[in-house]
């Protein structure tokens, strides 16, 4: 079998053909995009493995029902032209679901897979308003979007102040591109309805400097509360000057792209991310079940686990979305009754998840046929000695705010 | 192009410059119509058919950027921030007033052609080293200004969708509709250009590469002829961008951004310089590169290393291959793989009875 | 004081420092073209693969620091040479548009070569420098900072006083005028040319070890190399002096427009600023403050 799985195009279709004519255990073709290279080279070789370990597992334990999994990967590169190129491979090889990984590549993409009926999940990236079902039916975020995460963030800084922003001030630190300015619209709608000052700051790329911005935030702003949504180098390069400027780094919070145990090692070590806290839309840390699981399979063939799973933040990402993957597929050959399931049976399936927790790893997902982000649940973690600790339970903020939002963004 | 003489027979000019001198390649021309019109529509996948379709549009913007490096002997750094020139424009154009794309594909190259004009401004001034870093600049420029404009960017998201192309309402949304949609401007474009380079703008153009004071002593108005090329230059990568919204049905300035600029470069200079054919090759070659290791990594990889490790040493041994190769046909062969062309072609020149 | 002139006081000192920390990146840059007239759009690569090799000697292998960095010298003295040998020497006489393109492969095989032996998690280099900022009237200035910033000036001193004085400094300038005529002149251009880019290579390891301080090791410390470029046009590429200036420039134009612009735009302009200045410099003297006018011969 792992021989099949290697090969190129045309043996995956006779594999196809070949299993279509036994009918009964069938190959199933997952399209995995991967950034192993490029700007997000960070993020994609610690997630992929990830995602690659939870379907092994499921392999291991046999299958869906059965049926053998097939994780198929490739590297695009955060380039477009090789992610259509890898959803047309996908295509020819008969994938049911496939996982872009990019906001362009999404939005390259959205309309091919809405004529091919290939669903697609998009967990962590994305504009929010892809999770409006109705509008883009074959589409999952599957994991709370940018603006669930900014409501949320605004939530805990709430907390933090006993439930009173009045007049406090709280910056906004954003990667200057169209993913980091998205969560702006949300923060000036809440800066009316809690009356807290806010100001924006821009990091723009190649963002590996952040000196300028950090000293207005300490010392001109003096903000009393800083939500960070940066990606790439600049969560360590943040981190590293606030936490120079002796800003009280509990006071920060970070969504779901600025922080990982990459971004805590590069900008200096645990010490400097102590009591950072971060918003997560998988669970982070070793403790779960899967995760032992994992493991023991590794265990069971003789090897050691990979160092990927010391990566906690993006390797648990991979499992979530793959097991998220698993389930919509094992649901979809439930209700079919037969391995022979097409995206839309995929689709009706992943719509129809609820609380299906993974003992924790994965939030209390509501998915629906209008609401593909699944409720946008996240949860805190705060960094403490060395380790994500979870601070909150799974919850999410203004759902009104956010949903009203998300109706003018549709009629506008 | 694809044709094979066994001496140098030509006696007048317009023989010397003719396109098609013989008539083999005449029968050269019609067998790659044939095959690439007719046969692989027919037999080929919607997989291969939309990898040829992204070669075909990577083909118009390779033989744009050639004539700019390879004809001109002008660098530009900032290739792909006229794609999206072209790719804004014509999404706007065809979101905001419902434009057909025959109009608005004109019209986005127009438009770039335009920005060029602007950029290529430094280069009375300016060459070698300045012109490579003042057209970075305008990379990062044009970048900045889409991704803070609204108006143009139509949005947070800063991607506009685009509806497939229309022809005579009938939509061309299919692979193989797609794949004719793109073939068209591609041989238009190689059209364009081997005529272009034969005629006397295409002459002043490459004096301007060879010596450009020489030029200017002799006539040339070289000021002029470099904003020429920059002006069809960017107008062909407008033309790319456009035909990547179509294509894709989208416009996202992240599609963009340098190291496509730097793609186009290596099939320049992969393809050869200064040389149609060429830029055809390296278009093939750069899009088709990384499939072809990915594919070759994945069945003969596991052999020799952990499969675990597999994917991500794919990844960074084609980022080596990449760059690699662009140092080798640099030392090696710098007029690239339209020069291993021809040293095949003049072996079998007067093949069997070389001497 | 007013508060407001207080905090520009601040941006302009944080400017100065990262600028001269952009200087010592950009130097390298000036030396090989002072030096051979080769482009190297390849600066933040070499900056990231020293750093990367020093990064890894001490986290995999367990090393003092000092050996780590020994052991960063040794790899980019052999891989200064060998890239002269067999990459830069074929190349002498070709157009600048090739070495251009020849660097710009160069930099993508260093991005794939690095993570492929060292991996690809990012990390960091601590170094045996306090953390906590020194406060000094309105002034916040960074420990690190202060030593990128020290380092360079030092390099660049050096530097001058080398391409003025010494024999060899003489040499490599007449080598990078023309190629030709100082082989004919009896000067081993190969020699020269190796020297160049070992000393090129050394100085980026210098700045990969404050970068990789600053913002951590993996691929994406080779971004650094993006500041070089408005750094050189604004100072002229080929003084040394105009490096300092240059650097300070930018660095300054960064710190005060991240202050005084991007509150009023709403966006970060702050990366970006440097460019349109080039952009303007490259139109009204694209020579640079104190670069050498090139007249131009057939």
């Amino acid at each position: 079998m792992t021989f099949l799985r290697t090969l190129g195009l045309a043996a995956a279709v006779t594999a196809t053909f070949a299993a279509g004519a036994t009918a009964q255990a069938k190959d199933i073709v997952i399209g995995m995009m991967c950034d192993r290279t490029g700007p997000t080279a960070v993020t994609g070789t610690v997630l992929c493995p990830g995602y690659h370990d939870y379907i092994a597992l499921v392999n291991s334990k046999g299958g869906i029902m059965g049926n053998t999994v097939i994780a198929d990967e490739v590297d695009i590169e955060y380039k477009v032209p090789p992610a259509v190129e890898a959803y047309q491979r996908y295509k020819a090889k008969g994938a049911v679901l496939v996982s872009p990984f990019g906001t362009p590549m999404v939005a390259a993409l959205v309309k091919t897979m809405q004529e091919d009926k290939i669903p697609a999940t998009s967990a962590g990236f994305g504009t929010a308003a892809a999770a409006n079902g109705e509008k883009y039916p074959y589409m999952f975020p599957i994991a709370a979007s940018y603006w669930s995460q900014t409501a949320a963030a605004v939530q805990f800084a709430k907390d933090t102040f006993d439930g009173d922003l009045k007049g406090k001030r709280i910056a906004y630190v954003f990667y200057d591109n169209p993913a980091g300015r998205e969560g702006i619209p949300v923060m000036e709608e809440l800066a009316k309805q809690e009356g807290y000052e806010l100001r924006t700051f821009g990091i723009p790329a190649p963002g590996i400097e952040a000196g300028a911005q950090v000293l207005d935030i300490t010392r001109r702003f003096r903000a009393d509360f800083v939500i960070a949504h940066v990606f790439g180098r600049a969560p360590a390069v943040l981190l590293k000057e606030l936490k120079r400027a002796g800003y009280p780094i509990d006071k920060v919070i970070g969504l779901v792209w600025a922080v990982s145990e990459g971004d805590i090692a590069a900008a200096g070590g645990w010490d400097v991310a102590e009591g950072y806290n971060t918003i997560q839309f998988a669970g982070v840390g070793s403790d779960y079940p899967v995760l032992q699981e994992i493991r023991d399979m590794y265990k069971a063939q003789g090897k050691e686990p990979p160092s990927e799973m010391a990566y906690t933040v993006y390797y648990n990402r991979g499992v979530f979305q793959a097991a998220m993957h698993v389930k919509a597929i094992e649901d979809a050959i439930k209700a079919k009754g037969s391995a022979d399931i097409t995206g839309t049976d995929v689709r009706d399936a992943m719509r129809n998840i609820n609380d299906f927790t993974l003992d924790g790893l994965v939030p209390p997902l509501q998915m629906s046929a209008k609401d593909h982000e699944g409720g946008g649940y996240i949860r805190v973690f705060q960094v403490q000695g060395g380790k994500f600790v979870p601070v909150t339970d799974w919850y999410r903020a203004y759902r009104d705010t956010v949903l009203r939002l998300l109706e003018e963004e549709h009629k506008g | 192009m694809f044709h094979r003489e066994c001496g140098y027979y030509k006696t007048s000019y317009e023989a010397d410059q003719a396109v098609l001198p013989l008539p083999i390649a005449k029968l050269a021309i019609l067998g790659f119509a044939l095959l690439f019109l007719v046969f692989v529509p027919l037999f080929a996948s919607d997989y291969y058919l939309s990898n040829l379709s992204l070669v075909g549009i990577t083909v118009v913007g390779a033989l744009g950027l050639n004539i700019l490096l390879g004809y001109t002997g002008q660098i530009s750094i900032g290739h792909a921030a006229f794609m999206s020139v072209g790719a804004y424009t014509a999404a706007n154009l065809a979101v905001k007033l419902g434009l057909p794309f025959y109009i608005t594909l004109p019209l986005g190259g127009t438009m770039a052609a335009l920005i060029g004009i602007l950029v290529g401004i430094p280069s009375l001034r300016v060459k070698g080293l300045y012109l490579a870093i003042a057209t970075l600049a305008a990379q990062f420029i044009i970048e900045w200004i889409i991704n803070h404009t609204p108006a143009i960017s139509g949005g947070v998201a800063a991607a506009i969708e685009v509806e497939r192309p229309i022809l005579f309402g009938w939509h061309l949304d299919s692979a193989t509709e797609l794949y004719y949609f793109v073939i068209f401007f591609a041989v238009l474009a190689i059209i364009a250009t081997i005529n272009l380079v034969r005629s006397r703008v295409g002459r002043a153009l490459i004096a301007i590469r060879d010596q450009d004071i020489a030029a200017e002593i002799i006539g040339i108005n070289v000021f002029r002829y470099k904003l020429y090329a920059f002006a069809i230059s960017s107008f062909f990568a407008g033309v790319t961008g456009v035909l990547y919204t179509y294509y894709l049905g989208i416009a996202t300035y992240e599609q963009f951004q340098i190291v496509v600029s730097i793609d186009f470069l290596a099939m320049c200079i992969i393809g050869g310089l200064g040389s149609v054919i060429g830029s055809i090759l390296g278009a093939f070659f750069i899009t088709l590169l990384p499939m072809v290791i990915r594919i070759v990594m994945e069945n003969f990889g596991p052999l020799f290393m952990d499969p675990n490790d597999l994917p991500t040493i794919i990844g960074q041994l084609r980022l080596m291959f990449f760059g690699g190769l662009i140092m080798m046909f640099l030392i090696l062969e710098p007029e690239g793989l339209n020069r291993l062309w021809l040293n095949i072609r003049n072996y079998f020149r007067v093949w069997p009875f070389s001497y | 004081m007013h508060p407001e002139l207080e905090f520009a006081i601040a941006l302009v000192a944080e400017g100065v420092l990262t600028g001269l920390m952009y200087s010592l990146i950009a130097v390298g840059f000036v030396l090989i073209y002072k030096s051979t007239d080769a482009i190297n759009f390849a600066q933040g690569e070499f900056v990231m693969i020293a750093a990367i090799v020093v990064a890894g000697s001490l986290d995999w292998f367990g090393l003092p620091l000092w050996l780590s960095v020994l052991i960063g010298f040794a790899f980019m003295i052999a891989f200064g040479m060998g890239l002269e040998r067999f990459v830069l020497r074929p190349m002498i006489g070709m157009p600048i548009v090739a070495i251009i393109m020849a660097t710009i492969g160069l930099a993508f095989f260093l991005r794939g070569f690095g993570p492929l032996v060292f991996g690809s998690a990012p990390t960091t280099i601590n170094l045996p420098i306090p953390d906590s900022p020194i406060f000094w009237g309105p002034l916040y200035l960074k420990p690190i900072a202060l030593v990128g910033a020290g380092i360079s000036i030092a390099f660049l001193a050096a530097f001058g006083w080398f391409f003025l004085k010494s024999r060899t400094g003489v040499a490599m300038r007449a080598v990078a005028d023309s190629h030709q005529v100082s082989m004919a002149m009896g000067i081993n251009v190969e020699r020269f040319f190796a020297i160049a880019w070992i000393t090129a290579g050394i100085v980026a390891l210098l700045g990969g070890l404050v970068w990789g301080n600053m913002i951590g090791v993996d691929i994406q410390l080779a971004l650094i190399g993006l500041k070089v470029f408005p750094v050189v046009i604004l100072g002229g590429l080929d003084s040394i002096i105009g490096v300092v200036v240059g650097g300070i420039i930018v660095g300054v134009v960064e710190a005060l427009t991240s202050g005084f612009i991007d509150p009023i735009v709403g966006g970060g302009m702050k990366d970006f600023a440097p460019y349109v200045l080039m952009v303007i410099m490259l139109m009204i003297r694209p020579y640079g403050i104190f670069g050498r006018r090139l007249i131009e011969r057939i």
